[in-house]
């Protein structure tokens, strides 16, 4: 495997901007393992097909935006955007907010500092500091609410493809901000995404995400987000796995301060050979903070899938609230569920409760549907949308959340 | 409408019913009354189509189709309800789309178009009346949070709307209050028609006031045991089952 590693990287390109954290991530590059099935981190997303294959970063110069991808996947949403295309800025496609109170701008035109150290940890985070290309770097001044949420849309489009987005937020004292960030790629396109997204959130603030992977062809897809969260502000992160041949989405939330509110909500339906791989930790630290977690996943066909929630409640934690819920459903008996809730909780007055349920159809509710005279597809088919439509119902835009049930139906076929 | 001829029917390797015969002529209310454990649900279930049970001899004939033949969804579509003695609780499905779910997989059936907006909440209005079902039950997740007496309701509100050849009222009065039972009756005697039958299941006589049956068997291991007329759910009252 230590062979292919360096065979792995041989095709990538850096931009020649952000030194320091491209020389530590070669660094720990070096040092670290390519992970196998022998790390409990990644026991059931193995990765060797990828690290086997060859793959090539892209200048981003002188393409063109294939016609069946939207490039505001949302038509409906009034929404200010940042387009990229295999990691390279897209100009031409964005529309950026411009308000006094406002940076929001390429990462690469601007300077940012990042606290996260995923790189330091995971020989996929640090290939993405090494060769991280462009994202998004948002900061919203103190007080201040985005008018419009943001579209973060980044489009894989080609064979063979390494991209490494990697984006930064960071809202002021009582600020507010939503962000969607839409992952598609062609259906022509293979390679890997690796993508990380850190986000601060200073206290008062209030920041939304919703995060929509919708990706054809045959992409291994990482991401990771770090989001820090000072004292009383509130966060809330929906992400929805629509389509993907391989997604690992990674969340790591870190209360560092008092009294923080975190809602991470979640569905992933996998079919064919599909896998999803959803890691969450929440990490509990300061006295008063509230986390509530759901998941849920209906796996079909061959696919396979990972649920792993982590919640820390420290010494000091008091008085925290931490919820987590994990449901599956297997619906073939070729799909497979790995789920595992972990709770560590050290502190003795907090209140946490957590469930992790793996299982099939409810056949009473499946032979009540059809005693009435429906079809067994159009049972199932009811009883999935409501299933997974009580996680999308908590997303807060109308446009985001018709736009994503769209299209889990019109992938899985529903009336 | 329907005829049972023989029916043997077991779940695993308990056998339940065991020759059971039985004929419901169209318009008829047949009641059909028996001790604890005598297969009187098993029957509802049999002729549902629920797949826990097993078949083993017999035939039932359903309006001139081979009713075991078909699945749930088929044998609803034909015109058979069963009204659930437990209703299921379905979240996050409304009362509404289910029933356009139902009504529409009918006309498919059928071959007729799915049904029109209007005439579909023309048809909720006036079924939700029968049953005095309102407007917040209606709206709300199939029977979720609904009280005993209201998922009743709600059964013979979907009854109303699915306007069934057959429907089996499977223990319909268990767990009702007086009220809740008149309700429920009033809704039953309302869809009572010369071309519509009706099988009630139940183990009191209390029912039997409110919903007057043309004919009352007792059902006994497996088997009728026992045939008459309305008088007969009254002498069991009185001298209980042991008589038979």
């Amino acid at each position: 495997m230590t062979g292919s590693k360096e065979s792995f990287i041989s095709n990538f390109q850096a931009p020649s901007n952000s030194h320091e954290l491209r020389s530590q991530g070669h660094q720990y590059m070096a040092d670290l393992p390519v992970p196998t099935r022998k790390s409990e981190r990644w026991k059931y997303s193995p990765i060797s097909k990828l690290v086997n294959s060859s793959l090539m970063t892209c200048s981003g110069e002188g393409v063109v935006w294939p016609e069946e991808i939207l490039p505001n996947p949302i038509p409906f949403l009034d929404s200010y955007r940042i387009v990229f295309r295999n990691g390279s800025y897209v100009a031409s496609l964005s529309d950026l907010p411009i308000d006094d109170d406002v940076v929001c701008a390429p990462l690469g035109d601007v300077e940012a500092r990042f606290e996260n150290e995923y790189h330091k940890s995971e020989w996929i985070g640090a290939i993405n500091a090494s060769y991280h290309q462009n994202g998004l770097f948002l900061k919203v001044g103190k007080n201040k609410a985005l008018d419009r949420p943001i579209v973060v849309h980044h489009l894989t489009d080609g064979e063979n493809i390494a991209s490494f987005p990697r984006h930064f937020i960071k809202l002021e004292e009582g600020a507010k901000a939503e962000v969607v960030v839409w992952s598609s790629a062609t259906d022509k396109s293979s390679g890997m995404c690796n993508g990380i997204l850190e986000a601060h959130i200073a206290p008062n603030a209030y920041l939304v995400i919703d995060k929509v992977c919708n990706e054809g062809g045959e992409i291994f897809k990482f991401s990771y987000e770090h989001i820090c969260q000072e004292r009383d502000s509130k966060m809330k992160i929906n992400t929805f796995t629509v389509k993907g041949h391989w997604v690992r989405n990674e969340l790591e939330i870190v209360a560092q301060g008092p009294g923080t509110d975190s809602v991470f909500n979640g569905t992933y339906m996998p079919s064919g050979k599909e896998h999803v791989d959803n890691h969450t930790t929440m990490d509990h630290a300061y006295p008063n903070g509230t986390s509530s977690e759901l998941y849920r996943g209906i796996m079909y066909d061959n696919s396979t899938g990972v649920f792993n929630g982590k919640v820390f409640v420290r010494k000091d934690s008091q008085q925290t609230n931490a919820f987590q819920q994990n449901s599956n459903i297997v619906a073939s008996k070729g799909a497979t569920i790995n789920a595992k809730p972990e709770l560590e909780i050290y502190a003795d007055d907090v209140k946490c409760s957590h469930g992790c349920t793996v299982g099939q159809f409810d056949t009473e509710a499946l032979f009540y549907l059809k005693s009435r005279g429906i079809g067994i597809d159009e049972a199932k088919a009811l009883l999935v949308q409501a299933y997974v439509g009580d996680v999308i119902a908590a997303v807060d835009r109308e446009e985001v959340k018709n736009e994503v049930m769209r299209l889990y139906s019109e992938r899985h076929r529903w009336a | 409408m329907l005829k049972i001829k023989n029916l043997h029917a077991q779940v695993g390797d308990t056998k339940i019913l065991n020759g059971l015969d039985l004929e419901v002529g169209p318009g008829e209310v047949h009641a059909i009354m028996g001790p604890n454990g005598s297969g009187k649900s098993t029957l509802a279930s049999v002729l549902s189509g629920r797949e826990d049970y097993e078949v083993t001899d017999g035939s039932v004939d359903f309006d001139g189709v081979d009713l075991l033949d078909m699945d749930a969804s088929d044998r609803a579509r034909e015109g058979l309800f069963l009204a659930f003695q437990y209703p299921v609780e379905i979240p996050g499905v409304s009362n509404m789309n289910f029933m356009k779910a139902a009504i529409n997989g009918k006309r498919a059936h059928a071959g007729l178009d799915p049904i029109k907006g209007n005439d579909f909440l023309q048809k909720v209005k006036e079924c939700a009346s029968l049953v005095e079902l309102d407007g917040r039950l209606r709206d709300r997740s199939v029977n979720e949070g609904f009280s005993g007496g209201e998922k009743k309701r709600n059964e013979i509100f979907q009854m109303a709307m699915l306007e069934p050849k057959l429907a089996v009222l499977d223990e319909t009065d268990s767990g009702l209050d007086i009220d809740a039972l008149r309700v429920v009756s009033q809704g039953v005697n309302a869809m009572r028609n010369s071309d519509r039958s009706f099988m009630v299941i139940t183990h009191y006589q209390r029912l039997l006031d409110h919903i007057v049956p043309d004919f009352v068997h007792v059902l006994s291991e497996g088997k009728i045991v026992k045939s008459g007329g309305k008088e007969l759910a009254l002498e069991l009252e009185e001298k209980g089952y042991d008589w038979i």
